[in-house]
Order: structure tokens, then C-alpha cells, then sequence
């Protein structure tokens, strides 16, 4: 049903909702469909990350309604629908909000009244999310947030929500980890830069990795906040080659990303070791357009592609043949959620939402059975992955090799950073 | 040492924010008319660059008279089939008129070129220029050199020429111009083409060194209408002072005070100089 | 003739009274509230945009500043969110008047470029600031703690304090428009200097008509937070908060009564419609539809739609008077 040529990405999504519903009718004869609602900034700035979401949910929907016999360490892999509901197919409504709060609480409303979904996913931004499963709490309707790593979001006592991301404090604490361990072996980590851009993720986040180079002891010399729709960056580069750190983490999103790269070689400033925090170094925007200046960059991401023939080996191969490109971190992360919550219907083996929030509670998820590379999705009371983690990869050539931590490296670290 | 590389690099930042601001000045100083749309006019112009680089091959010796015709083009249709009709009407009409176009256009690219950020490979113009410890773009330099020359052009053709003066002639007083013998449609037509022309060059070059993306124009266009009008009603030198005085306060607030203030730093300076001049920097009453 | 008009006003009274149960069905009663509400901000910024026809493209400082009252008092001392609107209409004043003295000096397009800036000024100022949650912004009570924090599924509540608020403020309008001040605005409206020799306190009256519109924009957004439960700089300070009141307005028929609400009646259904259908493909058609309405009007209704529903009724005269001498 769900065939996602490279070419016309708009277009083809266009046919998505539309065809959708006529499917559903020929098939209700034989088993029902499970409604469940995607929200996603599928317009506006965000447009880029919101697309890649929505072809790899594309992808996850094949997994889950069609036989893969290759990924059968997926829960739903092996089986054509969900077994747990008589062979049941998924179909996906997906609502754009834009990046607009009010937006998503509008699309919420209107999936969950209007579409009848039983259970919702989304929505990239955390402001998007925090409104939209507001919503979908007041109507007991079970929301799982895949990408959207705001702190707050699972602070609220939520019973409908869960989250199977790894959130900023596990960030920090993944950064102090790495950058300690990196001292020990000899590599100078005296001093490091935080450069943040300056919305609710990168200034989160940017706490968050201060935090975490705190507990490990470590020197944070310069933090830059800056504007990620900035026309230049070039005072940031030359604040960072005057204070001259040993390690500067970017928290970034695309553009700007792509900016610094470029900036940075303009500039001829070249820091030993460069980390990107996933977002806008993941995009695969950013390899393609400034690939050739940033070997060696060290990045944040959960999913590495693996041996081939492994599960995330398989479930790459898939995303490239509908995108064009390799899955990127935040898809990844966006599938990994869509298909923990199939999985829990599944063995719900019910609609009713209550029964869903039930499975959810008791997802027991081991790092073999899913496609992305935390420890595991286990929730906690709060309805956070407790098993959620992350992974850091390094850029050779244009590929992000698995370097950090020892126990999932496909890679050696290879340092300093070559630009 | 490195405070002269950041007001080197504003200076340059500076170019480019004249260049953009060119035809803004030209259109919005012949008909009164703010252009909401400029933004992504320029966005239009970085994607025939683009096709130009992914298509053809080609770099800036062909995609920027190419984006100078296409925008010209663009910018002649504009005001035959919007803002022609919309002139005579309130402000409000050609303001809502423009911002919708600008809606149109950035979606329509939005839904062409979907929303992937793309880039052009970032040696296509030399590599960077080393001088003693300073560091300048070739890139850039080249797009602060055209800046000067359409400074110079605009500001020749609208002084000492025939055509430059029957259009400031149909500025000043449309219905004086008709009276004298000027048929003032042709001339404000051309007022847009060129105007939308010398954003496509900007486009064009700018395409060298910034990411290209269908919202890229909304992040332009503010600071455009900042040195348009810090600059002066349809003053087309005092855009390029406006330009470069703002590249070199953003780079020196941005290192200073901190990046997230440069704009801030900006709009209360813009808004200082209005109180002070309302007419702005080079501007007459 | 006139009777026309009355039952088409008294018609368009009892469909937007009986909203709610008319549809019964919440989602279309979230788009009326959704309309109300856009119909008050765009109502408040005519007063000053439309009637003294004072263009700001800044009044997402009064709509954010409203938003963030409501926020600030929630999550400073626990209060109830609406509690936030006195502060909100001071702190909008305040402003109102630091804004207004040094920009009506200005004319046409600068006075809208300033507004531009001081409300990007704003927003920037804001998104550093602690106090208001900086760039992370700011959450209403997650879960709601009585009925005085105004949380509720359904929509219902929130249409009819919406109207409540939209029947006051255009009844003020209406009464400014009779009174003295009315007759200022219209003065000004036509130019300064025009105004300045009959003898009107031009700039006096201007920081009246932007006070007086600051204050029920920043009601507008107090609703906004009271109703989303969220407000972060881009969605309560940016720039297209502006310009969606002027849109608004500009579409429905600024500087005239109920103009702006017209315009939200049209447009809000709009871009709900246009996101329901096209939004999930993912191509950015809902602003291309928007973009190309808002041009349309633009183009062919420049006073807006009150506009066509006037040459309509000429049109309709006209006839009527040339039937009329046939027999």
C-alpha cells in the first residue's frame, strides 16, 4: 500500500491519507484495521525532519502489515498484521502541525474525535508534543512520544504517556561518560565548549550536557547560545578560537549545522574533537552537503545500521530504498516508538485503549528485539524507556560507524577530529 | 587581532545584506510598496542556482543571469497580475497582497523541492583568501564586489539616465509623469523586474556559501527591511551603509554581548536612529 | 432593503449562538472557539490598525505579553491562569505606551517596520529570559486542579467566554465608533495633518486607540494560554502572530464593526480545512491554498470582504431600481 518512490516525497505522501481509507474498506470485511494518528511538523522549518518521520513510519508500517521473515527479532516482523488482533492491519492518519503548539492540539482533537484513532505518536518538537498529548490524556488515549526528548514532557504525571527516546539527562550523562573515558586514555579533555542554539531543544539540552560534564568533573570553558536562523556564525567560530577548547559539542539543528562546518574551515579552526548532538548533524542534509569537512565529527545518535543482515542492517536497507538515504537518528527514533506501541496493541489484542495502556505499561522490550540501539524499552511509573540509551558514532567517508560505547562499537575512535 | 577578523567578516556579512536589500529598495522606493515576498525571491533565485549546479553542471557565470532573467521575469508577472491591481488600494491590501504571495511561493517550493535543506559544493568560487592572519571567503568577496557594482549601477541609472529619471519621475507623481508624456505602467513594471532581477544575483550568489532551503527567504527577510529602511526610503547608497553597518554590529554583538542579542542589538538600534531620523540614515522626508 | 440586512444579521446572531449544540460535535465546536478567538485578537488590533488606520505588525507584544501573564502567575505563585489577565492589560499598556510615543511619529511603511522591530526585540528579550520559561517556554497546570483554572475537555466553555469577550469588545467598538473618539480615529485615519488642523490631539489620541486595542489583544492571548496550556516565544511573540491579525482584519474589512470577525470566520475554517485534508500529505498545501486566498482578496476585495457584501448590495439596488423603472 505504502510504496515511497525517492522522487516525489510530496507528492507521493499525498496519496497516503487518501488511498488509506478506501483500503480500509475492502478490508474490514476481514479483519479491522487499527486506526493509530501521527503528528508532524510536515510544513514549516521543521519540514525536513517531519518528512523523514513520516517516510519511516512509512517503513514500520510495512514491517508491521506485510511478512518480513528477515527481521524476525522484531516482535512484528515475521507476521503479516498483528497477530494478537486476527491478522489486523495498522493504518496511519498522519495531521501536520506545522511546529505550531495550537496546531497539534487541534490535530489531536480531530484524530482522536473525527478519526477515531485508538492511539497516537509524534511530534518531533517538544512544545508540539506537550499540547498534543495533553489531549490525548483527557480522552484516555494512549500517546507515544518517540523523538521529542524535553525533561518535562514525562514530569507531568501523565498515565497516557509514554516515551521510549532517551531524554537530555541521559545525554549529559552520556557526553561526561565518553569525554572521561577519553582523558583516560590520553587524549587531552581539559577544557570543552558547548554551542547551543537557542530554542527549546538546544537550550535543554545544552543544560543538560553542562550538568552532565559536571558530574564527571569536567572543565565546561565556553558556552555559546546562538540563533539558529542566524545569517552568519562566524563571531561564534572566532569566540571558540580565541577561548581554544579541547572539545566543542554543537547542539544544533540542520542549518546552522551545515553553517558552522563551513564557517569552521573558513575560519581554518579545526578543535581536536568536535561532537554534534544528533539533530542537525543527523540529517542527512548535513553528509551530503558538508560530508567532505567534517570527517571524523563525533555524533549523538541511537541507531546504527550494524552488520549486514542484522535487524537495523535490514530496517536501513528498507528506509533507503523508499528515501533515498540512510536512516537517520531522529526517523530511527520515530519508528522505534510507532513500533513499541503496534507491538503493545498486539499483545493487547484488543482497540480498547485501556488494554493498550496496559500492554505499554508492561512492554518488556530486550535490545535484540528492536531496531535502534538502546538497552531496551522497558517504561518506567512516569512512563519514560528506562532501558533508553545512546549510542556515538563518528563520520568516516559518509557513514556514521558505531564508535562509543565499547560494547556496541562497529569502529576504532579515531581522533583528532580532520575537518 | 581577532576583533579585526570579526569586523572583516561583518563587513562581508554586511555586502550580503546589501545585496539582498537592493531590489527591495528599488521596488519599495518607486511604488511605495512593501514586498513581503523578498525573502523568497531570493529563495527562488538559490534554487535556480542550484538546478543550474545539479542539472547543468554549471556555476555562477550561467545561474546568475539566469536567476537575474527568471526573477526578472517573476517580477514583471507580479506586478501585471497582483500589484498593479492592488496599488491603488489601502496599504493594507498591498501588504496582505504581498504577504500571501510570499505564502505562495514558499510553499509552492516547499512542495516541489520538498522541505530537504540542499547546498551547492562549496568550492565553486575559489577557496578563501589568506591575508597576514585574516581569513576572507573568496565566496564572499565576490558577493560583496557585485554588491558594490549594483549599488553603483542602480544609483547611476536612476540619476543620470533617461529611463532613471522617468521612473522617478513616475515615483515622485504618477499623474505629473502621465501629464509630461510617461506612460507610468511600462515604467513601474520595469521598476519590479529590475528590482526582482537584482534579488535574483543576489539569490544567485548568495546560493554559493548559504544553505538552500524553501523556508530560507522568512530568516532574510526581516533584516532586508531593517536595512531598507535604516537606509533610507528608497535610497539605494544609503542600503549599502545600512548593509554593511549592520553586518559589522551583528559580528561585533555577536562577540561581545552574545550571539542570541545580535538582533536584538539590531532592532534597538534600528528603532534608536527612526526616533532620532524618522526618515533614516540617508533618507529625505 | 434594510430588512435584508437585519435578518441576515439576526440569522448570523442565531447560528452563532446556537454554535455548540448546533453541531454537536467537538471538534467543529474547537474551530468556533478557535474563530472567536482569532476574531477577538483581530477585532482589538482594528481598533488601532483599521480604525486610526495605524498599521502594526507588532501586536504579538500585547497577545504574547497577555499569554505569558497568564503563565507567569501559574507558575510563580499557583495561581489560576486566568488570573493573569489585570497584569497581562497592565503590562500590555505599559507597553502600548513605550512602543506608541516614539513610533506614531512615523508614517506608512516605517511605523509598520518599527512595530516589526520592537516586537522581534521582544520576542528575542524573552526567549533569554528566565522569568517566562526563556526559549522553553511555559505550561499551564498539567492536570487541572478545580474549575477555576478554566480546563476543560470539551470546547464548549471556552466558545461562549470567547464570545462573551468578543460581544464586549465590539459593543465598546461600537460605542467608540459614535463617540468623539471615533470621529478622532476617522480624522486621523484620513492623515495627520488633516487631523492636526481640525484640531485633533493626534498623538494623544493614536496612545488611546493603541492602548485601548493592546489591552483586548492581550485578553486574546491570556485565552490562548488559558485554552492551549502552553506559550513559548515563536508561538505567542512571532511574527506571524501579527500578521495574522492583520490578515484577519484586512480580509474581513478593517476599520469597520465586525469586518475582523468576518475575516476569522472566513479564514480560520479555512486553514483548519486545508491542514485536515492536505496537512497529513506532508507538501505544505495548506499554505499554498492560504497564500493564494489571502491574494485573492487582496486583489479583487481590497477593503475586504465587507467590501463584496457592499457592492453586492449596490449591485442588488441597482437592479432593483432599474426593474422598477422598466415598469
Amino acid at each position: 500500500m505504502l510504496k515511497l518512490s525517492r522522487r516525489s516525497l510530496g507528492r507521493m505522501a499525498l496519496a497516503v491519507p487518501m488511498v488509506a481509507p478506501v483500503f480500509s474498506i475492502g478490508r474490514a470485511l476481514a479483519a479491522p484495521t487499527v486506526k493509530i494518528g501521527a503528528i508532524f511538523p510536515l510544513s514549516g522549518n521543521a519540514g525536513s525532519a517531519g518528512q523523514g518521520l513520516q517516510r519511516a513510519l512509512g517503513v514500520a508500517i510495512d514491517i508491521v502489515n506485510n511478512a518480513h521473515p528477515d527481521l524476525k527479532a522484531l516482535p512484528l516482523g515475521p507476521t503479516a498484521g498483528l497477530p494478537g488482533l486476527d491478522g489486523a492491519k495498522v493504518e496511519v492518519t498522519f495531521a501536520d502541525h506545522q511546529g505550531n503548539p495550537a496546531v497539534s492540539q487541534s490535530d489531536a482533537l480531530r484524530l482522536i474525535t473525527q478519526d477515531k484513532v485508538i492511539a497516537m505518536t509524534g511530534c518531533y518538537q517538544s512544545s508540539c508534543t506537550l499540547t498534543a498529548s495533553a489531549v490525548a490524556e483527557r480522552y484516555g488515549i494512549p500517546f507515544v512520544a518517540g523523538e521529542s526528548s524535553a525533561p518535562n514532557l514525562t514530569e507531568r504525571g501523565f498515565k497516557w504517556f509514554f516515551r521510549t527516546t532517551p531524554i537530555g539527562t541521559n545525554f549529559g550523562e552520556a557526553y561526561g561518560n565518553f569525554l572521561a573515558g577519553l582523558a583516560k586514555t590520553g587524549h587531552p579533555v581539559s577544557s570543552v565548549a558547548i554551542v547551543n542554539e537557542n530554542t527549546d531543544y538546544g537550550s535543554s539540552t545544552g543544560d543538560a550536557i553542562a550538568a552532565g560534564l559536571k558530574k564527571y568533573n569536567l572543565n565546561l570553558a565556553l558556552r555559546i547560545p546562538y540563533n539558529a536562523n542566524a545569517t552568519d556564525l562566524s563571531s561564534e567560530v572566532l569566540q571558540l578560537k580565541k577561548a581554544n577548547p579541547d572539545t566543542v559539542i554543537f547542539v544544533s539543528y540542520t542549518s546552522d549545522s551545515i553553517l558552522y562546518i563551513k564557517t569552521m574551515q573558513t575560519l581554518g579552526y579545526k578543535p581536536p574533537v568536535v561532537i554534534g548532538d544528533d539533530s542537525g548533524f543527523s540529517d542527512p542534509a548535513f553528509v551530503k552537503a558538508v560530508g567532505n569537512l567534517a570527517q571524523g565529527a563525533v555524533n549523538r545518535s541511537s541507531f546504527g545500521a550494524g552488520k549486514e543482515g542484522s535487524t537495523s542492517w535490514v530496517v536501513n536497507q528498507m528506509y533507503e530504498k523508499a528515501a533515498g538515504h540512510a536512516l537517520d537518528d531522529t526517523s530511527a527514533r520515530g519508528m522505534n516508538g510507532f513500533l513499541v506501541l503496534c507491538d503493545a496493541i498486539d499483545r493487547a489484542g484488543s482497540t480498547e485503549p485501556a488494554k493498550i495502556q496496559a500492554a505499554l505499561r508492561a512492554t518488556d522490550l530486550s535490545a535484540d528485539q528492536i531496531m535502534i540501539g538502546y538497552n531496551g524499552v522497558k517504561f518506567g511509573p512516569d512512563g519514560q524507556n528506562q532501558l533508553a540509551s545512546t549510542l556515538l558514532v563518528q563520520l568516516r567517508d559518509t557513514s556514521w560507524d558505531v564508535v562509543w560505547p565499547e560494547s556496541k562499537a562497529t569502529a576504532a575512535l579515531v581522533l583528532p577530529f580532520k575537518g | 587581532m581577532i576583533v579585526l577578523q570579526v569586523i572583516v567578516s561583518g563587513l562581508l556579512l554586511g555586502a550580503v545584506y546589501a545585496l539582498f536589500s537592493s531590489g527591495l529598495t528599488l521596488i519599495w522606493g518607486m511604488m511605495n510598496v512593501v514586498n513581503f515576498a523578498h525573502g523568497d525571491f531570493v529563495m527562488l533565485a538559490m534554487y535556480i542556482a542550484f538546478f543550474c549546479w545539479t542539472g547543468l553542471h554549471a556555476g555562477p557565470a550561467l545561474s546568475v543571469p539566469l536567476a537575474a532573467g527568471g526573477l526578472f521575469l517573476l517580477g514583471v508577472i507580479v506586478y501585471f497580475g497582483l500589484i498593479k491591481g492592488v496599488m491603488r488600494g489601502p496599504m493594507l491590501a498591498q501588504i496582505i497582497s504581498t504577504f500571501g504571495l510570499a505564502l505562495l511561493l514558499r510553499y509552492s517550493a516547499f512542495w516541489a523541492f520538498s522541505a530537504n535543506f540542499v547546498t551547492l559544493p562549496g568550492d565553486l568560487v575559489g577557496g578563501t583568501i589568506i591575508v597576514g592572519s585574516l581569513r576572507i571567503p573568496a565566496s564572499r568577496l565576490v558577493a560583496g564586489l557585485v554588491a558594490l557594482l549594483l549599488t553603483l549601477g542602480m544609483h547611476l541609472m536612476l540619476t543620470r539616465t533617461m529611463l532613471g529619471s522617468r521612473m522617478l519621475a513616475v515615483a515622485e507623481d504618477r499623474q505629473a509623469a502621465m501629464l509630461v508624456g510617461i506612460r507610468p505602467d511600462p515604467m513601474q513594471a520595469l521598476a519590479w523586474g529590475l528590482g526582482a532581477a537584482s534579488t535574483g544575483i543576489a539569490g544567485a550568489l548568495i546560493a554559493l556559501f548559504y544553505y538552500i532551503s524553501p523556508t530560507v527567504g522568512e530568516s532574510l527577510v526581516l533584516i532586508a527591511f531593517v536595512v531598507v529602511c535604516l537606509g533610507g526610503f528608497g535610497s539605494v547608497p544609503g542600503a549599502l551603509v545600512a548593509g554593511l553597518l549592520i553586518g559589522v554590529i551583528e559580528s561585533l554583538s555577536a562577540y561581545w554581548v552574545g550571539a542570541v542579542y545580535q538582533d536584538a542589538v539590531v532592532y534597538a538600534l534600528f528603532l534608536a536612529v527612526l526616533w532620532i531620523r524618522p526618515q533614516g540614515l540617508m533618507g529625505t522626508l | 432593503m434594510r430588512r435584508g440586512v437585519a435578518l441576515w444579521l439576526a440569522l448570523g446572531l442565531v447560528v452563532i449562538v446556537a454554535w455548540p449544540p448546533l453541531v454537536d460535535n467537538v471538534y467543529y465546536q474547537r474551530i468556533g472557539a478557535l474563530v472567536l478567538l482569532a476574531a477577538i485578537s483581530a477585532s482589538a488590533w482594528n481598533i488601532v490598525g483599521g480604525f486610526a488606520g495605524q498599521i502594526s505588525i507588532g501586536h504579538a507584544i500585547f497577545f504574547g505579553a497577555g499569554a505569558y501573564a497568564s503563565l507567569v502567575v501559574f507558575t510563580q505563585f499557583g495561581w489560576p491562569p486566568i488570573a493573569g489577565v489585570p497584569l497581562g492589560i497592565a503590562v500590555s499598556v505599559v507597553l502600548a505606551v513605550l512602543v506608541g510615543t516614539p513610533t506614531f511619529r512615523l508614517r506608512g511603511h516605517y511605523f509598520a517596520m518599527a512595530t516589526i522591530a520592537a516586537a522581534e526585540l521582544i520576542r528575542i528579550l524573552v526567549a533569554n529570559w528566565p522569568l517566562t520559561g526563556a526559549a522553553i517556554g511555559l505550561m499551564g497546570p498539567a492536570t487541572p486542579r478545580g474549575l477555576a483554572d478554566l480546563s476543560f475537555t470539551s470546547p464548549l466553555p471556552y466558545y461562549y467566554l470567547f464570545l462573551a469577550v468578543l460581544v464586549v469588545l465590539l459593543a465598546l467598538t461600537r460605542w467608540m465608533q459614535v463617540s468623539r473618539m471615533g470621529y478622532y480615529l476617522r480624522a486621523i485615519n484620513a492623515g495627520d495633518r488633516a487631523a492636526r488642523s481640525l484640531g485633533v490631539p493626534v498623538l494623544r489620541y493614536k496612545l488611546y486607540a493603541l492602548m485601548l486595542s493592546a489591552a483586548f489583544t492581550s485578553i486574546a492571548g491570556s485565552l490562548y494560554a488559558v485554552m492551549i496550556g502552553f506559550a513559548d516565544p515563536d508561538s505567542v511573540l512571532g511574527i506571524l502572530v501579527s500578521v495574522k491579525m492583520v490578515i484577519m482584519a484586512a480580509a474581513g474589512g478593517a476599520g469597520t464593526l465586525l469586518g475582523p470577525f468576518l475575516g476569522a470566520i472566513l479564514l480560520v475554517p479555512l486553514e483548519e480545512a486545508t491542514n485536515a485534508i492536505f496537512g497529513g500529505s506532508g507538501g505544505g498545501v495548506t499554505y499554498i491554498v492560504y497564500g493564494a486566498i489571502i491574494m485573492l482578496v487582496a486583489r479583487f476585495a481590497p477593503g475586504g470582504l465587507v467590501d463584496i457584501v457592499r457592492r453586492l448590495r449596490e449591485h442588488r439596488g441597482r437592479r432593483r431600481q432599474a426593474v422598477r423603472r422598466a415598469a
